[in-house]
Protein backbone atom coordinates (compact mmCIF):
# COMPACT_ATOMS: atom_id res chain seq x y z
CA UNK A 1 0.00 0.00 0.00
CA UNK A 2 1.45 3.32 -1.08
CA UNK A 3 1.66 6.34 1.18
CA UNK A 4 -1.20 7.99 -0.73
CA UNK A 5 -3.42 4.94 -0.38
CA UNK A 6 -2.55 4.77 3.28
CA UNK A 7 -3.50 8.41 3.82
CA UNK A 8 -6.74 8.00 1.87
CA UNK A 9 -7.69 4.95 3.91
CA UNK A 10 -6.95 6.85 7.11
CA UNK A 11 -9.18 9.70 5.96
CA UNK A 12 -12.01 7.30 5.21
CA UNK A 13 -11.66 5.68 8.59
CA UNK A 14 -11.80 9.09 10.25
CA UNK A 15 -14.88 9.96 8.20
CA UNK A 16 -16.58 6.81 9.52
CA UNK A 17 -16.77 4.92 6.22
CA UNK A 18 -18.05 1.46 7.27
CA UNK A 19 -16.22 -0.35 4.49
CA UNK A 20 -12.89 1.30 5.27
CA UNK A 21 -12.18 -0.90 8.26
CA UNK A 22 -12.77 -4.07 6.25
CA UNK A 23 -10.40 -2.75 3.60
CA UNK A 24 -7.82 -2.02 6.25
CA UNK A 25 -8.09 -5.57 7.56
CA UNK A 26 -7.74 -6.98 4.06
CA UNK A 27 -4.72 -4.79 3.38
CA UNK A 28 -2.90 -5.50 6.63
CA UNK A 29 -4.03 -8.94 7.76
CA UNK A 30 -1.00 -10.74 6.35
CA UNK A 31 1.45 -8.16 7.66
CA UNK A 32 -0.12 -8.15 11.10
CA UNK A 33 -0.30 -11.91 11.17
CA UNK A 34 3.29 -12.20 9.94
CA UNK A 35 4.69 -9.97 12.66
CA UNK A 36 2.52 -11.64 15.29
CA UNK A 37 3.73 -15.04 14.16
CA UNK A 38 7.38 -14.04 14.27
CA UNK A 39 6.92 -12.64 17.75
CA UNK A 40 4.88 -15.50 19.19
CA UNK A 41 6.31 -18.27 16.96
CA UNK A 42 3.00 -20.04 17.04
CA UNK A 43 0.21 -19.96 14.44
CA UNK A 44 -2.70 -20.07 16.90
CA UNK A 45 -1.20 -17.30 18.99
CA UNK A 46 -0.50 -15.33 15.83
CA UNK A 47 -4.14 -15.46 14.80
CA UNK A 48 -5.24 -14.49 18.29
CA UNK A 49 -2.81 -11.56 18.39
CA UNK A 50 -3.79 -10.41 14.92
CA UNK A 51 -7.49 -10.39 15.86
CA UNK A 52 -6.74 -8.51 19.08
CA UNK A 53 -4.72 -6.03 17.05
CA UNK A 54 -7.58 -5.33 14.66
CA UNK A 55 -10.04 -4.98 17.51
CA UNK A 56 -7.74 -2.46 19.15
CA UNK A 57 -7.42 -0.61 15.88
CA UNK A 58 -11.22 -0.57 15.54
CA UNK A 59 -11.58 0.89 19.00
CA UNK A 60 -8.90 3.50 18.37
CA UNK A 61 -10.16 4.76 15.03
CA UNK A 62 -11.58 7.80 16.81
CA UNK A 63 -8.07 8.88 17.78
CA UNK A 64 -6.83 8.96 14.18
CA UNK A 65 -5.89 12.32 12.72
CA UNK A 66 -5.85 13.29 9.05
CA UNK A 67 -2.57 12.40 7.38
CA UNK A 68 -1.77 9.92 10.11
CA UNK A 69 0.79 7.25 9.18
CA UNK A 70 -1.25 4.06 9.40
CA UNK A 71 1.61 1.71 8.70
CA UNK A 72 3.80 2.35 11.74
CA UNK A 73 0.73 2.76 13.95
CA UNK A 74 -0.60 -0.68 13.02
CA UNK A 75 2.79 -2.30 13.49
CA UNK A 76 3.11 -0.58 16.84
CA UNK A 77 -0.23 -1.98 18.01
CA UNK A 78 0.66 -5.43 16.69
CA UNK A 79 4.02 -5.42 18.41
CA UNK A 80 2.52 -4.35 21.72
CA UNK A 81 -0.29 -6.89 21.46
CA UNK A 82 2.24 -9.62 20.73
CA UNK A 83 4.37 -8.64 23.70
CA UNK A 84 1.29 -8.59 25.93
CA UNK A 85 0.37 -12.02 24.67
CA UNK A 86 3.86 -13.40 25.24
CA UNK A 87 3.92 -12.04 28.78
CA UNK A 88 0.49 -13.39 29.56
CA UNK A 89 1.48 -16.74 28.18
CA UNK A 90 4.51 -16.48 30.51
CA UNK A 91 6.43 -19.19 28.74
CA UNK A 92 7.16 -20.34 25.26
CA UNK A 93 5.47 -23.66 24.61
CA UNK A 94 8.55 -25.00 22.96
CA UNK A 95 6.89 -28.23 21.94
CA UNK A 96 4.38 -26.16 19.98
CA UNK A 97 7.00 -24.30 18.03
CA UNK A 98 6.47 -25.15 14.44
CA UNK A 99 9.31 -26.72 12.65
CA UNK A 100 8.90 -25.14 9.31
CA UNK A 101 11.45 -27.42 7.80
CA UNK A 102 9.79 -30.66 8.84
CA UNK A 103 6.24 -29.47 8.21
CA UNK A 104 6.29 -26.84 5.51
CA UNK A 105 3.41 -24.46 5.54
CA UNK A 106 0.82 -25.02 2.84
CA UNK A 107 1.11 -21.45 1.70
CA UNK A 108 4.87 -21.48 1.41
CA UNK A 109 6.02 -21.38 -2.16
CA UNK A 110 7.20 -24.73 -3.35
CA UNK A 111 10.91 -25.18 -3.36
CA UNK A 112 12.35 -24.22 -6.66
CA UNK A 113 15.23 -26.58 -6.10
CA UNK A 114 14.95 -29.29 -8.69
CA UNK A 115 16.31 -32.31 -6.91
CA UNK A 116 15.68 -33.91 -3.50
CA UNK A 117 19.17 -33.02 -2.29
CA UNK A 118 18.64 -29.35 -2.95
CA UNK A 119 15.22 -29.49 -1.32
CA UNK A 120 16.70 -31.13 1.76
CA UNK A 121 19.46 -28.54 1.89
CA UNK A 122 16.95 -25.74 1.59
CA UNK A 123 14.81 -27.23 4.34
CA UNK A 124 17.86 -27.57 6.56
CA UNK A 125 18.76 -23.94 6.01
CA UNK A 126 15.21 -22.83 6.83
CA UNK A 127 15.38 -24.83 10.04
CA UNK A 128 18.69 -23.20 10.95
CA UNK A 129 17.26 -19.78 10.24
CA UNK A 130 14.27 -20.56 12.47
CA UNK A 131 16.62 -21.65 15.20
CA UNK A 132 18.71 -18.51 14.79
CA UNK A 133 15.62 -16.29 14.96
CA UNK A 134 14.53 -18.11 18.11
CA UNK A 135 17.80 -17.03 19.72
CA UNK A 136 17.14 -13.35 19.04
CA UNK A 137 15.87 -11.17 21.84
CA UNK A 138 12.31 -9.86 21.43
CA UNK A 139 13.64 -6.47 20.36
CA UNK A 140 16.19 -7.88 17.93
CA UNK A 141 13.56 -10.12 16.39
CA UNK A 142 11.05 -7.30 16.05
CA UNK A 143 13.64 -5.00 14.43
CA UNK A 144 14.94 -7.65 12.08
CA UNK A 145 11.49 -8.89 11.02
CA UNK A 146 10.17 -5.37 10.46
CA UNK A 147 13.22 -4.53 8.39
CA UNK A 148 13.51 -7.77 6.47
CA UNK A 149 9.93 -8.91 5.88
CA UNK A 150 7.94 -5.71 6.26
CA UNK A 151 10.39 -3.41 4.57
CA UNK A 152 10.17 -0.72 7.21
CA UNK A 153 12.97 1.82 7.18
CA UNK A 154 15.19 2.13 10.23
CA UNK A 155 13.47 5.40 11.11
CA UNK A 156 10.02 3.84 10.85
CA UNK A 157 11.11 0.93 13.02
CA UNK A 158 12.32 3.41 15.62
CA UNK A 159 8.89 5.08 15.57
CA UNK A 160 7.08 1.76 15.72
CA UNK A 161 9.05 0.38 18.64
CA UNK A 162 9.43 3.76 20.29
CA UNK A 163 13.20 3.51 20.53
CA UNK A 164 16.04 5.66 19.23
CA UNK A 165 17.43 5.42 15.73
CA UNK A 166 20.81 4.34 17.10
CA UNK A 167 19.20 1.54 19.08
CA UNK A 168 17.43 0.23 15.99
CA UNK A 169 20.71 0.26 14.07
CA UNK A 170 22.42 -1.62 16.89
CA UNK A 171 19.62 -4.19 17.16
CA UNK A 172 19.68 -4.71 13.40
CA UNK A 173 23.46 -5.11 13.34
CA UNK A 174 23.39 -7.55 16.24
CA UNK A 175 20.56 -9.59 14.76
CA UNK A 176 22.24 -9.96 11.37
CA UNK A 177 25.50 -10.85 13.04
CA UNK A 178 23.77 -13.50 15.16
CA UNK A 179 22.11 -14.87 12.05
CA UNK A 180 25.40 -14.90 10.21
CA UNK A 181 27.19 -16.69 13.04
CA UNK A 182 24.45 -19.30 13.30
CA UNK A 183 24.46 -19.91 9.57
CA UNK A 184 28.25 -19.91 9.35
CA UNK A 185 28.19 -23.06 11.45
CA UNK A 186 26.39 -24.66 8.54
CA UNK A 187 29.12 -23.96 6.06
CA UNK A 188 30.61 -27.27 5.09
CA UNK A 189 34.24 -27.88 5.85
CA UNK A 190 36.08 -29.34 2.95
CA UNK A 191 36.10 -33.08 3.27
CA UNK A 192 34.02 -33.68 6.38
CA UNK A 193 30.62 -32.14 5.83
CA UNK A 194 29.15 -29.74 8.39
CA UNK A 195 31.26 -28.14 11.02
CA UNK A 196 30.22 -29.07 14.59
CA UNK B 1 39.83 1.96 13.28
CA UNK B 2 37.35 4.69 14.15
CA UNK B 3 36.24 4.77 10.51
CA UNK B 4 35.90 1.00 10.53
CA UNK B 5 33.56 1.18 13.53
CA UNK B 6 31.50 3.84 11.81
CA UNK B 7 31.15 1.89 8.57
CA UNK B 8 30.58 -1.44 10.24
CA UNK B 9 27.62 0.03 12.11
CA UNK B 10 26.15 1.06 8.79
CA UNK B 11 26.50 -2.31 7.07
CA UNK B 12 22.86 -3.34 7.73
CA UNK B 13 21.61 -0.10 6.17
CA UNK B 14 23.82 -0.72 3.18
CA UNK B 15 22.57 -4.30 2.84
CA UNK B 16 18.95 -3.12 2.87
CA UNK B 17 19.69 -0.21 0.54
CA UNK B 18 18.92 2.53 3.01
CA UNK B 19 22.12 4.51 2.54
CA UNK B 20 22.14 7.65 0.44
CA UNK B 21 24.02 7.12 -2.84
CA UNK B 22 26.85 9.42 -1.74
CA UNK B 23 27.20 7.65 1.60
CA UNK B 24 27.16 4.30 -0.15
CA UNK B 25 29.96 5.46 -2.46
CA UNK B 26 32.05 6.49 0.54
CA UNK B 27 31.37 3.17 2.15
CA UNK B 28 32.38 1.30 -0.98
CA UNK B 29 35.63 3.26 -1.03
CA UNK B 30 36.25 2.26 2.58
CA UNK B 31 35.43 -1.38 1.87
CA UNK B 32 37.77 -1.36 -1.08
CA UNK B 33 40.62 -0.35 1.19
CA UNK B 34 39.70 -2.36 4.29
CA UNK B 35 39.72 -6.12 3.99
CA UNK B 36 38.27 -6.66 7.48
CA UNK B 37 35.22 -4.49 6.87
CA UNK B 38 34.77 -5.90 3.38
CA UNK B 39 34.81 -9.45 4.73
CA UNK B 40 32.30 -8.58 7.45
CA UNK B 41 30.06 -6.89 4.91
CA UNK B 42 30.18 -9.92 2.66
CA UNK B 43 29.42 -12.36 5.48
CA UNK B 44 26.48 -10.32 6.73
CA UNK B 45 25.11 -9.76 3.25
CA UNK B 46 25.39 -13.48 2.56
CA UNK B 47 23.46 -14.25 5.74
CA UNK B 48 20.68 -11.89 4.67
CA UNK B 49 20.66 -13.44 1.21
CA UNK B 50 20.18 -16.85 2.76
CA UNK B 51 16.94 -15.59 4.25
CA UNK B 52 15.46 -15.97 0.77
CA UNK B 53 14.80 -19.62 1.49
CA UNK B 54 12.53 -18.58 4.32
CA UNK B 55 9.56 -16.64 3.02
CA UNK B 56 7.36 -14.55 5.28
CA UNK B 57 5.02 -16.74 7.30
CA UNK B 58 1.66 -17.13 5.68
CA UNK B 59 -1.45 -19.29 5.85
CA UNK B 60 -3.56 -21.10 3.30
CA UNK B 61 -6.04 -19.19 1.10
CA UNK B 62 -8.88 -20.87 3.05
CA UNK B 63 -7.53 -19.38 6.23
CA UNK B 64 -7.59 -15.89 4.77
CA UNK B 65 -11.00 -16.36 3.17
CA UNK B 66 -12.54 -16.95 6.55
CA UNK B 67 -10.40 -14.43 8.41
CA UNK B 68 -12.81 -11.49 8.21
CA UNK B 69 -15.76 -13.64 9.30
CA UNK B 70 -13.88 -14.94 12.30
CA UNK B 71 -12.71 -11.46 13.22
CA UNK B 72 -16.22 -10.03 12.83
CA UNK B 73 -17.70 -12.80 14.95
CA UNK B 74 -15.16 -12.21 17.67
CA UNK B 75 -15.72 -8.47 17.60
CA UNK B 76 -19.46 -9.12 17.90
CA UNK B 77 -18.89 -11.40 20.87
CA UNK B 78 -16.55 -8.95 22.55
CA UNK B 79 -19.08 -6.15 22.04
CA UNK B 80 -21.93 -8.25 23.42
CA UNK B 81 -20.05 -9.51 26.45
CA UNK B 82 -19.90 -6.21 28.35
CA UNK B 83 -23.50 -5.41 27.42
CA UNK B 84 -24.66 -8.79 28.75
CA UNK B 85 -22.64 -8.30 31.86
CA UNK B 86 -24.19 -4.89 32.34
CA UNK B 87 -27.73 -6.18 31.72
CA UNK B 88 -27.32 -9.41 33.69
CA UNK B 89 -26.17 -8.03 36.96
CA UNK B 90 -26.23 -4.62 38.49
CA UNK B 91 -22.82 -3.11 38.23
CA UNK B 92 -21.18 -3.31 41.58
CA UNK B 93 -20.21 -0.07 43.09
CA UNK B 94 -16.56 0.30 42.73
CA UNK B 95 -14.64 2.31 45.22
CA UNK B 96 -11.24 3.15 44.00
CA UNK B 97 -8.67 4.70 46.24
CA UNK B 98 -6.52 7.22 44.42
CA UNK B 99 -2.83 6.49 44.24
CA UNK B 100 -1.86 9.62 46.19
CA UNK B 101 -3.88 8.36 49.16
CA UNK B 102 -1.70 5.28 49.39
CA UNK B 103 1.38 7.48 49.26
CA UNK B 104 0.04 9.75 51.98
CA UNK B 105 -0.93 6.82 54.18
CA UNK B 106 2.52 5.31 53.73
CA UNK B 107 4.23 8.59 54.60
CA UNK B 108 2.08 8.98 57.73
CA UNK B 109 2.81 5.42 58.75
CA UNK B 110 6.55 5.97 58.41
CA UNK B 111 6.32 9.23 60.31
CA UNK B 112 4.38 7.59 63.16
CA UNK B 113 6.82 4.71 63.24
CA UNK B 114 9.74 7.14 63.36
CA UNK B 115 8.18 9.08 66.23
CA UNK B 116 7.41 5.87 68.10
CA UNK B 117 10.95 4.54 67.71
CA UNK B 118 12.44 7.90 68.59
CA UNK B 119 10.36 8.17 71.74
CA UNK B 120 10.65 4.64 72.97
CA UNK B 121 13.93 3.22 71.78
CA UNK B 122 16.39 5.91 70.87
CA UNK B 123 15.56 8.65 73.33
CA UNK B 124 17.00 8.27 76.80
CA UNK B 125 14.68 8.48 79.79
CA UNK B 126 13.17 11.79 80.69
CA UNK B 127 15.37 12.16 83.73
CA UNK B 128 18.46 11.25 81.74
CA UNK B 129 17.84 14.10 79.39
CA UNK B 130 19.22 16.93 81.47
CA UNK B 131 22.87 16.38 80.92
CA UNK B 132 25.25 18.05 83.18
CA UNK B 133 28.24 19.51 81.51
CA UNK B 134 31.08 19.66 83.87
CA UNK B 135 32.61 23.01 84.28
CA UNK B 136 36.21 23.57 83.64
CA UNK B 137 36.65 23.80 87.38
CA UNK B 138 35.84 20.13 87.60
CA UNK B 139 32.81 20.73 89.82
CA UNK B 140 29.58 19.46 88.45
CA UNK B 141 26.24 20.99 89.35
CA UNK B 142 25.28 19.68 92.70
CA UNK B 143 28.77 20.17 93.98
CA UNK B 144 29.97 16.71 92.96
CA UNK B 145 33.72 16.76 92.62
CA UNK B 146 35.82 14.50 90.49
CA UNK B 147 34.34 15.11 87.08
CA UNK B 148 36.81 15.41 84.32
CA UNK B 149 36.91 18.71 82.51
CA UNK B 150 34.40 18.98 79.71
CA UNK B 151 32.93 15.55 80.35
CA UNK B 152 29.22 15.00 80.15
CA UNK B 153 27.73 12.94 82.97
CA UNK B 154 24.05 12.22 83.28
CA UNK B 155 22.71 13.28 86.67
CA UNK B 156 20.68 10.10 86.91
CA UNK B 157 23.81 7.98 86.57
CA UNK B 158 25.27 9.67 89.65
CA UNK B 159 22.07 8.97 91.52
CA UNK B 160 22.07 5.35 90.39
CA UNK B 161 25.64 4.97 91.52
CA UNK B 162 24.76 6.25 94.99
CA UNK B 163 21.81 3.93 95.11
CA UNK B 164 23.96 0.95 94.23
CA UNK B 165 26.57 1.91 96.78
CA UNK B 166 24.02 2.17 99.55
CA UNK B 167 22.37 -1.06 98.46
CA UNK B 168 25.69 -2.87 98.52
CA UNK B 169 26.45 -1.71 102.05
CA UNK B 170 22.97 -2.71 103.19
CA UNK B 171 23.22 -6.13 101.57
CA UNK B 172 26.62 -6.74 103.10
CA UNK B 173 25.25 -5.83 106.49
CA UNK B 174 22.36 -8.25 106.19
CA UNK B 175 24.29 -11.05 104.51
CA UNK B 176 27.10 -10.93 107.02
CA UNK B 177 24.93 -10.43 110.07
CA UNK B 178 24.97 -12.99 112.84
CA UNK B 179 22.50 -12.68 115.72
CA UNK B 180 24.94 -14.38 118.05
CA UNK B 181 27.62 -11.83 117.38
CA UNK B 182 28.17 -8.77 119.41
CA UNK B 183 28.02 -5.27 117.98
CA UNK B 184 28.89 -4.09 115.36
CA UNK B 185 28.00 -7.29 113.46
CA UNK B 186 24.49 -7.58 114.73
CA UNK B 187 21.72 -6.07 112.70
CA UNK B 188 20.31 -2.75 113.69
CA UNK B 189 16.95 -3.68 112.20
CA UNK B 190 15.10 -0.33 112.38
CA UNK B 191 17.99 1.37 110.59
CA UNK B 192 18.24 -1.29 107.88
CA UNK B 193 14.46 -1.33 107.37
CA UNK B 194 14.37 2.42 107.00
CA UNK B 195 17.29 2.30 104.57
CA UNK B 196 15.51 -0.39 102.60
CA UNK B 197 12.36 1.71 102.35
CA UNK B 198 14.36 4.69 101.20
CA UNK B 199 16.16 2.62 98.63
CA UNK B 200 12.88 1.15 97.42
CA UNK B 201 11.56 4.64 96.83
CA UNK B 202 14.79 5.56 95.09
CA UNK B 203 14.57 2.40 92.96
CA UNK B 204 11.12 3.40 91.75
CA UNK B 205 12.38 6.83 90.72
CA UNK B 206 15.47 5.38 89.03
CA UNK B 207 13.50 2.78 87.09
CA UNK B 208 11.10 5.41 85.86
CA UNK B 209 13.95 7.67 84.86
CA UNK B 210 16.02 4.99 83.19
CA UNK B 211 13.21 3.67 81.05
CA UNK B 212 14.81 1.48 78.44
CA UNK B 213 18.04 3.49 78.27
CA UNK B 214 20.02 1.08 80.45
CA UNK B 215 18.36 -2.29 80.60
CA UNK B 216 21.16 -3.94 82.56
CA UNK B 217 20.92 -1.37 85.36
CA UNK B 218 17.16 -1.54 85.30
CA UNK B 219 17.24 -5.32 85.77
CA UNK B 220 19.72 -4.97 88.61
CA UNK B 221 17.49 -2.43 90.34
CA UNK B 222 14.52 -4.77 89.92
CA UNK B 223 16.48 -7.64 91.47
CA UNK B 224 17.55 -5.40 94.30
CA UNK B 225 13.98 -4.31 94.89
CA UNK B 226 13.00 -7.87 95.74
CA UNK B 227 15.72 -8.16 98.33
CA UNK B 228 15.11 -4.68 99.70
CA UNK B 229 11.46 -5.56 100.12
CA UNK B 230 12.38 -8.67 102.06
CA UNK B 231 14.68 -6.62 104.28
CA UNK B 232 12.00 -4.01 104.81
CA UNK B 233 9.63 -6.79 105.88
CA UNK B 234 11.98 -8.42 108.37
CA UNK B 235 10.22 -8.71 111.73
CA UNK B 236 13.10 -9.59 113.97
CA UNK B 237 16.87 -9.50 113.95
CA UNK B 238 16.87 -13.10 115.11
CA UNK B 239 14.63 -14.36 112.31
CA UNK B 240 17.35 -16.50 110.88
CA UNK B 241 15.12 -18.26 108.40
CA UNK B 242 14.16 -14.95 106.75
CA UNK B 243 17.74 -13.71 106.75
CA UNK B 244 18.85 -17.00 105.20
CA UNK B 245 16.31 -16.50 102.40
CA UNK B 246 17.67 -13.00 101.83
CA UNK B 247 21.21 -14.32 101.83
CA UNK B 248 20.29 -17.03 99.31
CA UNK B 249 18.58 -14.41 97.12
CA UNK B 250 21.63 -12.18 97.16
CA UNK B 251 23.95 -15.02 96.31
CA UNK B 252 21.63 -16.65 93.81
CA UNK B 253 21.26 -13.44 91.83
CA UNK B 254 24.93 -12.49 92.24
CA UNK B 255 23.75 -9.10 93.34
CA UNK B 256 26.97 -7.95 94.94
CA UNK B 257 28.94 -8.97 91.91
CA UNK B 258 26.51 -7.20 89.61
CA UNK B 259 26.67 -4.04 91.69
CA UNK B 260 30.45 -4.13 91.54
CA UNK B 261 30.35 -4.71 87.80
CA UNK B 262 27.89 -1.91 87.30
CA UNK B 263 30.09 0.50 89.23
CA UNK B 264 33.11 -0.59 87.27
CA UNK B 265 31.35 0.12 84.01
CA UNK B 266 30.42 3.61 85.16
CA UNK B 267 33.69 5.04 86.37
CA UNK B 268 32.66 8.65 85.92
CA UNK B 269 29.47 8.17 87.82
CA UNK B 270 31.28 6.10 90.41
CA UNK B 271 33.91 8.71 91.01
CA UNK B 272 31.36 11.45 91.15
CA UNK B 273 29.18 9.45 93.48
CA UNK B 274 31.76 9.44 96.19
CA UNK B 275 33.89 6.64 97.51
CA UNK B 276 34.85 3.66 95.40
CA UNK B 277 33.23 0.36 96.17
CA UNK B 278 34.41 -1.68 99.05
CA UNK B 279 37.16 -4.19 98.84
CA UNK B 280 36.58 -7.09 96.49
CA UNK B 281 38.29 -10.39 96.06
CA UNK B 282 40.64 -10.94 93.21
CA UNK B 283 38.18 -13.33 91.56
CA UNK B 284 35.54 -10.63 91.25
CA UNK B 285 33.48 -11.90 94.17
CA UNK B 286 32.92 -9.84 97.24
CA UNK B 287 35.25 -10.57 100.07
CA UNK B 288 33.49 -11.38 103.34
CA UNK B 289 33.97 -7.95 104.81
CA UNK B 290 31.83 -7.07 107.71
CA UNK B 291 30.59 -3.56 107.20
CA UNK B 292 27.41 -3.66 109.18
CA UNK B 293 28.37 -0.54 111.04
CA UNK B 294 28.43 1.43 107.81
CA UNK B 295 24.86 0.38 107.09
Amino acid sequence: MSREDEARLADRLIAGDPSAFRELVAAYQRKVYGLAYEMTRNHDDAEDVSQITFMKIHKAIGTLKPGFGLNTWIYQITHNAALDHIRKRSFYPKEALPSRASAPHPQEPPDSAPGPEERAESAGLRRRIDEALAKFSERERAVFILRHYHDLKVKEIAQTLNVSLGSVKSYLFRSIQKLQKELDLLEPCPGDGERP
Amino acid sequence: MKRCRYWRKRIPEAIYGELEPKTREKMDRHLAGCRGCAALFERMAAAVRKMEVRPAPDRSPQFWEGYWDRLEARMGLEAEAPEKARAGSPRPRTFSIPAWAYGLAGALLFLSLGIFIGRTVLRPGAELAPLVRAKSSGIAPGGQPGLETGRVVPALAVRASRYLKRSRVLLLAVVNSDPKDEEPFRLNLPLQKRTSEELLQEAAVLKKGLGSADRRLERLISDLEMILLQIANLTSESDEAAIEIIRAGVEGRDLLFKINLSETLRPAAKSSAGQPPGSWGGNGNPAPVRTAAAA
